[in-house]
């Protein structure tokens, strides 16, 4: 049995795309950076917003309770990790950086 | 409105479209201001005689008139990379509905279709691949489709961004109320966005649609066929549209011009008079500004558009005195003017002046009859 072809990928980036005279590739490319995690923080903010929404209207959770949550010890201990990932994760780069001074 | 073959968006991308259009407007409303004012203390003066070519260098010694450029740019990117990922989400199912609508209307390929130089050279619109790009199937037309919508913010009818089409009809009742055409053709028609509601208005003609792009055509006699309307359309250049002369009663473009060059707009004006039939009527329809009418920021905000998104023709297209061009071609009753935008064109609501009534409430037209 044959597989299909797969399918082509599509292009990702267009055709003439010239830099803005006096400014660094690197800046051009950390401001893409911040704008993409701008948008990744608008989705996730949206997302708890319909969740928050949704479990309202099924009583599940009382939106006000949201505000004097507060998390046990495992819990906390959790929501540190979360942090700390995202904290590598956008600040990668500095460190990548660093890693490479280091190694030099 | 929306129609079937337009891709749907999960919760996060509809999220993320919506961000898009937010950051846009954010750059626009809230940021641009203060780089409007600086270029207006950046004037040399009506002297000089390079103006916007001296405030435009002496903008970009401000970083953040760069770094305000650059994001205009990202932001754009970002819309079709949101777009392109969703898209390709729903590849199998668009195409399945494509192959399931009502087989009406036709598409005729051209195997050695070439684009023409001027859109070789860059992506319009910094959209991957630009128009003339074949993956094969039809999802470069999805990604149109949609991303034309988002990029226009609701303002040119919503998702079936149809304004511009049902703007050109109304200009036709207002101009030429005889006209009953019998053969229409639109160049450069995309995804069919203006020429569904032209093919609405005249449900008795044979409607003819030519591009550049497979992919969009592809897309667009799927979403003509989901939308019920019939079309045929065909894969070709609008300096070399395949068929022959006296073959149509109403050859139109719509905002196709300024995607063109300075020479491509004088070689689309002799073809659409060799391709219409005697009475026949041309209608181009382009963005509400002329050159001339514009403020220095307004200049200023073409060299960044024709840069840092693509339009390197714009300038040209709106600077070009049309009813010359379109008397050097041979037509006659020439028009010139605006046309008020409507989603509902009626006959007797006229609505063509000589004056603008600004961005999306009036489109820019010349007609003109052989």
């Amino acid at each position: 049995m044959t597989q299909p072809a797969p399918r082509p990928t599509m292009p990702t980036r267009a055709k003439r795309r010239i830099p803005v005279p006096g400014q660094s590739p690197a800046e051009d490319r950390m401001l893409a950076m911040i704008a993409a995690l701008a948008s990744e923080l608008a989705v996730t903010r949206e997302r708890l917003d319909s969740v928050e929404r949704l479990l309202e209207r099924a009583n599940i959770v009382d939106r006000a309770a949201i505000e004097t949550f507060t998390p046990d010890a495992a819990q906390s201990s959790d929501r540190d990790a979360i942090r700390r990932r995202l904290i590598a994760h956008i600040f990668g780069p500095l460190r990548s950086d660093a890693d490479a001074q280091g190694d030099a | 409105m929306s129609h079937p073959m337009l891709p749907a968006t999960t919760h996060d991308e509809a999220a993320a479209q919506l961000f898009v259009r937010d950051f846009k407007m954010f750059l626009t409303e809230s940021v641009e201001p203060g780089h409007r004012a600086r270029a207006e203390r950046l004037d040399p003066g009506a002297s000089s005689n390079a103006r916007v070519e001296t405030v435009y260098d002496r903008l970009h010694a401000d970083e953040g008139f760069r770094a305000w450029a650059s994001l205009r740019r990202t932001s754009q990117e970002m819309l079709w990379a949101g777009v392109s990922e969703s898209v390709a989400r729903q590849a199998d199912s668009l195409e399945a509905l494509a192959a399931a609508a009502p087989e009406h209307g036709s598409l005729t390929l051209d195997p050695n279709f070439v684009q023409p130089a001027y859109l070789d050279s860059g992506d319009v619109h910094l959209m991957p691949g630009g128009y003339a790009h074949d993956d094969g199937a039809l999802l470069q037309g999805a990604v149109m489709d949609r991303g034309g919508a988002v990029y226009m913010l609701g303002r040119n009818g919503g998702l079936m961004n149809d304004v511009r089409g049902h703007t050109i009809v109304a200009h036709i009742f207002a101009q030429y109320p005889d006209l009953d055409p019998r053969e229409i053709l639109e160049l450069g028609c995309g995804v069919g966005t203006s020429l569904i509601p032209v093919a609405s208005a005249f449900p008795d003609a044979q409607v003819h649609g030519i591009d550049v792009g497979a992919a969009m055509l592809r897309y667009a006699l799927a979403r003509a066929r989901h939308l019920g309307a019939t079309v045929h359309l065909h894969q070709g250049d609008a300096e070399n549209p395949p068929f022959p002369d006296a073959s149509f009663d109403l050859v139109f473009s719509s905002v196709l011009l300024h995607e063109t060059s300075p020479a491509a707009i004088a070689n689309i004006m002799a073809q659409c008079y060799r391709l219409l039939k005697p009475g026949g009527v041309v209608v181009h329809l382009e963005v509400p500004n002329r050159y001339d009418e514009l403020d220095l920021w307004g200049k200023i905000r073409g060299e960044i558009e024709a840069d840092y998104n693509n339009e390197p023709n714009w300038k040209a297209a709106i600077s070009a005195d049309y009813r010359a061009l379109l008397a050097q071609a041979g037509f006659s009753d020439i028009a010139v003017g605006y046309q008020a935008a409507t989603s509902t064109p009626l006959r007797g609501a006229g609505g063509f002046s000589d004056t603008s009534m600004g961005t999306f409430r009036s489109w820019f037209v010349a007609s003109a009859r052989k």
